[in-house]
């Protein structure tokens, strides 16, 4: 027995033995091994390059096989009549690109069949989460349009493309009269900074409230304080009042 | 063994928030592509991150990747939007991005319609080739091209001169006006 084999199989040395799966390295250290040929093993040869007449254009494969050279390539169906069916979930996100989930876009009677824009009239009683989802829902509309409007010209179809841009414009109308509701709103805010600025009820501070409304108004106060204002800010929406000389 | 809970989580996004977008997506057939990818032609300055963020927070599509590519557009030389060709004024049209998406879901697109009847293609296109014929006459090599009755014209010199036909005015007889009158009687010159 090998003196190396004898110390590992001491209990005492059993701690710091080697893995027993290494056994049988140990027990046929006296054969030699040597290759089947002498010719050198470098696949290489010469210029060491892997990738020398390597091509995917060329179609040439690989130089050494790899472990999946056996296992045969998949080859796509060409046909699109013999390609399994595709299960398209029915609340896809990209179904909201169309109007209608069976034709890829609208008849031009379809397209005709809406509304007028909303006004600016309307759109001003509404809050800003309001507007915002009318502007995206403008936009998904316009996204619509645009996606049946390349089809339509794609597929040589016919008419629909002048009922598709009334549409568009439609849409565009509500959005010029979001903006504008907005832009309204954003003035008539810097006005008021503006006036609250010289207001003796409006503190802007931040200590204490904004807004401490004065318990009465004597005809006196009124008079001193619109002469004392001198040149009034001028408002975009109302008229300037007229201060009165004393 | 411990659960191994995957949490999924979202895209990443930015934390910039953007208000009052004004651009259009335009989705596109693509039957060559597999299910799971669907193309769209987008603004040239938007980018695959606000592609990716606006397909999930507008459509609630979440997209693994997105490729985009530029297309160049041949030089023109006419105005845009022109009808009449105005020569030597070239110019390039505005470059179209388009941009591939991969969904975590498949997207097939509705079949085309079998016929165009609803949106009377037979009438759109006779119109189509009228106003070409009508515009092709305001060409300036309009003059150097045949005209559409020198065939006809051919044909009826070849029976003429076969013998097949013979020549008669298409004029038949004088026209009967009555007398002649004199008409510029009391003229003073």
């Amino acid at each position: 027995m090998r003196p190396v084999v004898r110390r590992l199989l001491r209990p005492s040395q059993l701690q710091n033995a080697p893995p027993t799966f290494l056994l049988p390295s140990l027990l046929n250290t006296s054969q030699q091994s040597s290759p089947f040929s002498s010719t050198s093993s470098n696949p290489y040869p010469r210029d060491m390059n892997r990738e020398r007449g390597v091509s995917t254009q060329r179609r040439t494969g690989l130089r050494q096989p790899v472990s999946i050279s056996k296992t045969p390539l998949p080859k796509p169906v060409l046909d699109p009549k013999k390609r399994s069916k595709v299960e398209v979930d029915p609340d896809h996100g990209l179904w909201q690109f169309f109007h209608s989930k069976e034709k890829p876009m609208n008849t031009p009677e379809e397209d005709h069949a809406h509304g007028r824009a909303w006004t600016v009239e309307e759109l001003r009683q509404k809050s800003w989460e309001d507007l915002h989802s009318l502007w995206w829902v403008c936009c998904k509309e316009r996204n619509r349009i645009s996606t049946e409007s390349y089809e339509r010209q794609r597929l040589d179809a016919g008419y629909g493309d002048a009922e598709a841009r009334g549409r568009d414009a439609q849409v565009r109308v509500t959005m010029r009269g979001i903006k504008q509701t907005l832009t309204e709103r954003y003035y008539s805010w810097q006005d008021a900074q503006q006036i609250a600025k010289t207001d003796t009820e409006v503190d802007l501070s931040g200590e204490g409230p904004a807004y401490t409304p004065m318990d009465y108004v004597e005809e006196g106060d009124v008079l001193e304080e619109e002469t004392q204002l001198g040149t009034e800010v001028p408002l975009s929406s109302e008229a300037k009042p007229e201060a009165k000389a004393v | 063994m411990a659960t191994q809970t995957a949490v999924r989580r979202g895209p990443k996004f930015g934390r910039k928030q953007v208000f009052l977008p004004n651009f259009t997506l335009t989705l596109l057939r693509t039957p060559n592509l597999p299910p799971t990818f669907a193309s769209f032609i987008v603004p040239l300055n938007l980018n695959k991150l606000d592609l990716r963020d606006y397909l999930w927070h507008a459509y609630g599509i979440p997209v693994r990747g997105v490729r985009s590519y530029i297309q160049m557009q041949k030089v023109r030389q006419d105005k845009p939007n022109a009808k009449r060709p105005s020569p030597r004024k070239w110019f390039r049209p505005r470059s179209i991005k388009k941009m591939m998406v991969e969904m975590e879901k498949p997207f097939v697109w509705p079949e085309a319609p079998e016929s165009f009847a609803e949106w009377d293609k037979e009438t759109f296109d006779a119109a189509q080739e009228d106003r070409t014929k009508m515009e092709s006459t305001f060409r300036p090599d309009w003059h150097t091209k045949p005209s559409a009755e020198r065939g006809t014209i051919a044909e009826q010199a070849k029976a003429l001169l076969k013998g097949e036909a013979t020549w008669e005015p298409s004029l038949k007889g004088w026209e009967d006006v009555g007398e002649p009158v004199e008409v510029e009687t009391n003229v003073r010159v």
